[in-house]
Order: C-alpha cells, then sequence, then structure tokens
C-alpha cells in the first residue's frame, strides 16, 4: 500500500532522503550524493524486502522523532542512534520493526560517536519524492532532490511508493550476512579508542606512506562533502595544488596547509588538490560513518584487496536478501499451520 | 578568430593513471588550455558512446585538461578501462588542434549583469586594486567573448576562459560564509557565476537573474562546455 507513512514531529540533525545516488550527472558539477555509507543503506532495504538502492532516510546523529500513521514495518540499519518506540522496546539496527499505527518513534543519538554517526530508516517500497536527475537523493548543494532539496523538518510527511507486488513480508530475523564484518584493528586501537581504518590505494601523487604512518582524528569539519583529518604536518611538497580534475569518492586531497580532506558522497565533482591516494569502495561505508572527533588509520592495500573486499561485500548483501526472503517463507509457513 | 594553433599535444604525451579501484583519470596535460579543456570534452563524448553497449563504464568527468573514467571494477578489469580510454583518445586525436573549427556559433549565451553597487560589492575595492575605475572593469569584463571551458565545483558551475589579463586578481584573503546565488565574480585567471547561494573567495562584481541550471529541464544547464558567453550590462533593479 502507498501512502502517508510517517508525519514527522522533530527532522532530527540532519536528516535526508538518499538512495543509490547520481552519479551519471558529475559532468555537469552535480554531485553524486547517495547514502553516505551505501551498504547500510542496502542492509535497511533488504531487512524488509526492498531493492537495495530504494530511497531511505539518512539520519546524522541525532535522528528524527516521526509518528506512524499507519500499521508498517521498518528496516533500520547503520549506527545505533538510540532508537526505540515511544513507551515500547528499543529499536536495534540491522533488524527490521514492525510498528503500530499511531507508534512514536524516536532517535535521540547515542552517548558515542564510536560506532558510528549515521543510521538509515528504510520503508516499505521506498520513500516516495520526485525522481531528479535520476534520483531520489536530497542535494543539499543544488537544493534539489529529496523533499525541495532539504533535510526533513517538522510538519513533513514520508510517503512510502508502496509494497511491491511479489514482496514478501518482512522477517524479524537478523541474518548474519547483513551485520558489518568487524575488520582487523591495527596497531594504536582498542576497544577503549576504537578506530576507523580506511583502506585506500596509493596514487597518483605523493604522500601515501606519509598518510598511512599518521594517526588521524577526524576535525569539525566533517560532513557529506568530505572529512577534515588533523594530525602531524606532512613533509615539504606532498601538500599542494594541481589542475582541477575530476575527483572520486573516497579520494584524499592533500591542500596546501597539509590537513588531509578525504572526499564523501556529496564531494565537489572536480577538485585541484593533490591526490595522494584514494579509499576503496568497500570501505565507503566506514568512510560514512566518521564524525567529529573519530580516530582514523590510513591503510594502503593493493588492488587485488581492494576488489576481493568489493566482491565479498556485494555477495554478502546477495546472500543476505535471499536469506531474508527464506525466512519471511518460513514465518509464512508457520503461521499458516499454526492459525 | 585567430589563426591555427599548432596541436595542443603531441599524441603520445597523454597519460591514464587509476584513480582508486573505480575510476582512471586521462591527463591531457595541465594548466588552463581551452584546445585540451575541448579535447577532454570530445573524449567524453567518445567514452559516453561506448556506454551503449558497455553499461559497465561510468560517465565521464573532463575538466580542464583531463577526463576522470569512473567503472564498474567488478564488470570490467583495469586493462580493459584503459583500453575504452585509448580508443577515445585516438578517435579524438584533431579535436582542439584548431579552436576555430570547433566553434559552433549556435552556442552563444547572453548574460545580463548588474555589475557594482548591492549586487556587486566588490567592484570599487577590485578597480581600487587594478588601478582602474569600475567603468573600465565592466567594459573589460563585458567586452570579451567568453568560453565555457567545463562545468564542475557546482550544479552549473561553469568555468569560463577569455579574462582579459587587466582583470587578473588573486582571490579574497577571506572567503565570504555566503555568497548571494547569481554573483558573477572573478578571481584569478577565471570569472564565473555562482548558480547558488554557498561560500565563496572570488570578488564579486555584479549579479545576474538568469537561472542557470534547472534540474527539472531536459537539458539542466545553460551554460554548455564550449558555449561562447557575453555578459551585458543590465540596468540597476
Amino acid at each position: 500500500m502507498s501512502g502517508v507513512v510517517f508525519d514527522v514531529i522533530e527532522g532530527g540533525l540532519l536528516t535526508t532522503i538518499q538512495d543509490a545516488g547520481r552519479p551519471d550527472w558529475q559532468h555537469l558539477g552535480v554531485p553524486e550524493s547517495g547514502a553516505a555509507d551505501p551498504w547500510s543503506r542496502a542492509v535497511a532495504n533488504l531487512l524488509i524486502g526492498n531493492d537495495p538502492g530504494d530511497a531511505v532516510l539518512e539520519m546524522t546523529v541525532v535522528g528524527p522523532t516521526l509518528r506512524a500513521t499507519t500499521a508498517t514495518t521498518i528496516g533500520l540499519g547503520g549506527a545505533d542512534l538510540g532508537g526505540r518506540i515511544r513507551d515500547g522496546h528499543r529499536l536495534r539496527p540491522d533488524r527490521s520493526h514492525r510498528l503500530a499505527a499511531g507508534d512514536i518513534i524516536e532517535i535521540p543519538g547515542s552517548r558515542s560517536a564510536a560506532g558510528g554517526i549515521r543510521a538509515y530508516l528504510a520503508i516499505e517500497g521506498g520513500v516516495d519524492v520526485p525522481v531528479v536527475l535520476g534520483s531520489r537523493s536530497t542535494c543539499l548543494a543544488g537544493g534539489f532532490g529529496g523533499l525541495d532539496g532539504r533535510p526533513i523538518q517538522t510538519g513533513d510527511r514520508i510517503v512510502s511508493r508502496g509494497h511491491r507486488a511479489g514482496a514478501r513480508r518482512p522477517t524479524s530475523a537478523r541474518p548474519s550476512e547483513l551485520v558489518w564484518p568487524v575488520p582487523d584493528v591495527p596497531p594504536g586501537g582498542s576497544h577503549a579508542e576504537p578506530v576507523g581504518v580506511l583502506r585506500f590505494l596509493a596514487g597518483p601523487g605523493a604522500g601515501a606512506a606519509d598518510v598511512a604512518a599518521a594517526a588521524w582524528v577526524v576535525g569539525r569539519a566533517a560532513d557529506r562533502v568530505g572529512i577534515r583529518l588533523d594530525g602531524p604536518s606532512l613533509p615539504a611538497g606532498v601538500a599542494g595544488e594541481t589542475t582541477s580534475h575530476g575527483v572520486p569518492w573516497g579520494a584524499i586531497q592533500l591542500p596546501p596547509d597539509g590537513r588531509p580532506i578525504v572526499l564523501g558522497a556529496d564531494h565537489q565533482t572536480t577538485g585541484g588538490y593533490r591526490v595522494c591516494g584514494v579509499v576503496i569502495s568497500a570501505d565507503l561505508a566506514v568512510l560514512g560513518q566518521l564524525g567529529p572527533g573519530s580516530a582514523v588509520r590510513l591503510m594502503e592495500v593493493d588492488r587485488a584487496t581492494a576488489l576481493a573486499a568489493l566482491r565479498e561485500q556485494r555477495e554478502r548483501l546477495v546472500a543476505g536478501a535471499a536469506a531474508v526472503r527464506d525466512a519471511a517463507g518460513w514465518d509464512a509457513l508457520l503461521a499458516g499451520a499454526g492459525g | 578568430m585567430t589563426e591555427p594553433q599548432p596541436a595542443a599535444t603531441d599524441p603520445s604525451s597523454e597519460t591514464i593513471v587509476p584513480l582508486g579501484d573505480s575510476t582512471v583519470l586521462i591527463i591531457l596535460g595541465s594548466g588552463v588550455d581551452p584546445r585540451l579543456a575541448a579535447r577532454a570534452q570530445s573524449i567524453a563524448a567518445a567514452i559516453a558512446l561506448r556506454r551503449i553497449e558497455t553499461p559497465a563504464i561510468g560517465r565521464a568527468v573532463p575538466a580542464h585538461a583531463s577526463v576522470l573514467v569512473p567503472f564498474d571494477p567488478l564488470a570490467l578489469d583495469l586493462d580493459a578501462i584503459i583500453g575504452f580510454a585509448r580508443d577515445a583518445i585516438t578517435a579524438t586525436a584533431g579535436v582542439g588542434a584548431d579552436p576555430a573549427a570547433d566553434e559552433d556559433p549556435a552556442m552563444f549565451v547572453e548574460v545580463p549583469v548588474r555589475y557594482g553597487g548591492p549586487d556587486g560589492p566588490d567592484l570599487d575595492e577590485v578597480a581600487d586594486r587594478l588601478g582602474l575605475f569600475p567603468a573600465d572593469i565592466v567594459e573589460l569584463h563585458a567586452g570579451v567573448l567568453h568560453r565555457v571551458l567545463f562545468l564542475g565545483f557546482a550544479p552549473g558551475f561553469a568555468y569560463l576562459d577569455g579574462l582579459p589579463t587587466a582583470l587578473t586578481l588573486p582571490r579574497r584573503a577571506t572567503p565570504r560564509e555566503r555568497v548571494p546565488a547569481g554573483s558573477v565574480a572573478i578571481a584569478g585567471e577565471q570569472t564565473g557565476i555562482y548558480p547558488r547561494s554557498m561560500p565563496g573567495g572570488w570578488h564579486l562584481i555584479g549579479r545576474t537573474d538568469a537561472t542557470l541550471f534547472d534540474p527539472t529541464r531536459p537539458e539542466p544547464a545553460v551554460l554548455t562546455p564550449g558555449a561562447f558567453v557575453r555578459f551585458v550590462p543590465a540596468p540597476d533593479r
């Protein structure tokens, strides 16, 4: 069924509608957009039988307060921002949750940013907003996409495109394939001080060994466009400017002041700073969870490692989607048998 | 427009380097050169044609002297994408050698600009620093044809060539937190129009009401690569 699913009581700190983005319009200066953590967007969707690239709500640090206008099921992915149903149970990530009409869900934020800063809420069939340049994603820089190109706010209504024909009713199962594998923690990391590890391919500019050797902390300038890293100063001649060229999501730029910038989903399409490496595609999910104060290590890997990680990630999503479907089938059988 | 120029580059001088696991960068040279920018546009267009039979190739992003080519690395290996890039380089070898040959008189855009006053708050300071009168700045800026080299930085933002050297000025020491949409600005050897309200460090000399980017139109950008732009002084509101 399509129609209004939620009334927005509070919009939260920065809640936008995001799907798989619009990568094909960068030649006009249009940012890619899409979920900053693509893995968690896919998980939230797959948990309720959606396509992995359907439009979801991306919540940042403090999520929205929403009133369900109808009985519905949501999928949650990404960081645990302390979500709960008012006067009801906790809403944990990597699970689907059944809501009754009138339920109010609150996502007040977590005390620590260690588990990440972004969470994703999927509704059945995906969020319904007009497709602009091939995507429903909010483009904050351009002021279009999503809901009028802006974050959601009090009084907005979140509309569903409707449950897809043939989609199975979701289950409460939590397929292990859809749980983010904890990566190896490099020296310096511990449970007390978690470190986000961004694996990267070196080049074309110099400085890969220098950024890999350093311990970094995400600075205050951290948003969907990119994150600035604070750390040691780099050797002379590594950072600087160059002729502006197209830059991909995940590029590690070294501007003249020597503080690296790692580009995010809303990155400018072209940039004039030297690039010492690019975060591997599989780790864009890690990048999307880093916020101010996060400790970061940059780890150089080779191309084979990057592709193996990406392949594994895609296979896990496919297997996870199958597991959700199978579990839904069993649920239906058992419900029928139990009467 | 000018006498024929020598070829922009030696055909063997292009380099192709991977940028991460899912893009390669074709580098044609460095610096601002309309011949290289035209070549980059042609290469991007040639690669776009290959997407019909090979959807694993992404939409290429041309810039001053380079083309970024995204691709799905699980569907296409690095050698294959480099092969596509080399094909596009070969197929466009003559482009940019003679800029006059590529001119399309249909691609001509007039942008009305209110210079100075509240719409161009930096005009007087710019004139001071360049040792000119504000009217001279307007005459110089509006008196030449600017060519769109490529789009980048923000949706619909055009990098324009052709700013008279007399208007060359380093960017502002302190960027503004908010530049109004439609502001016409200069910095370095460049001039541009801010399509949206955003932070910016260029000198604001005027403002236009023209809508330069509308994502709901079939052709969202008004200023397209290769087009000629003339700024036309308009009366104050």
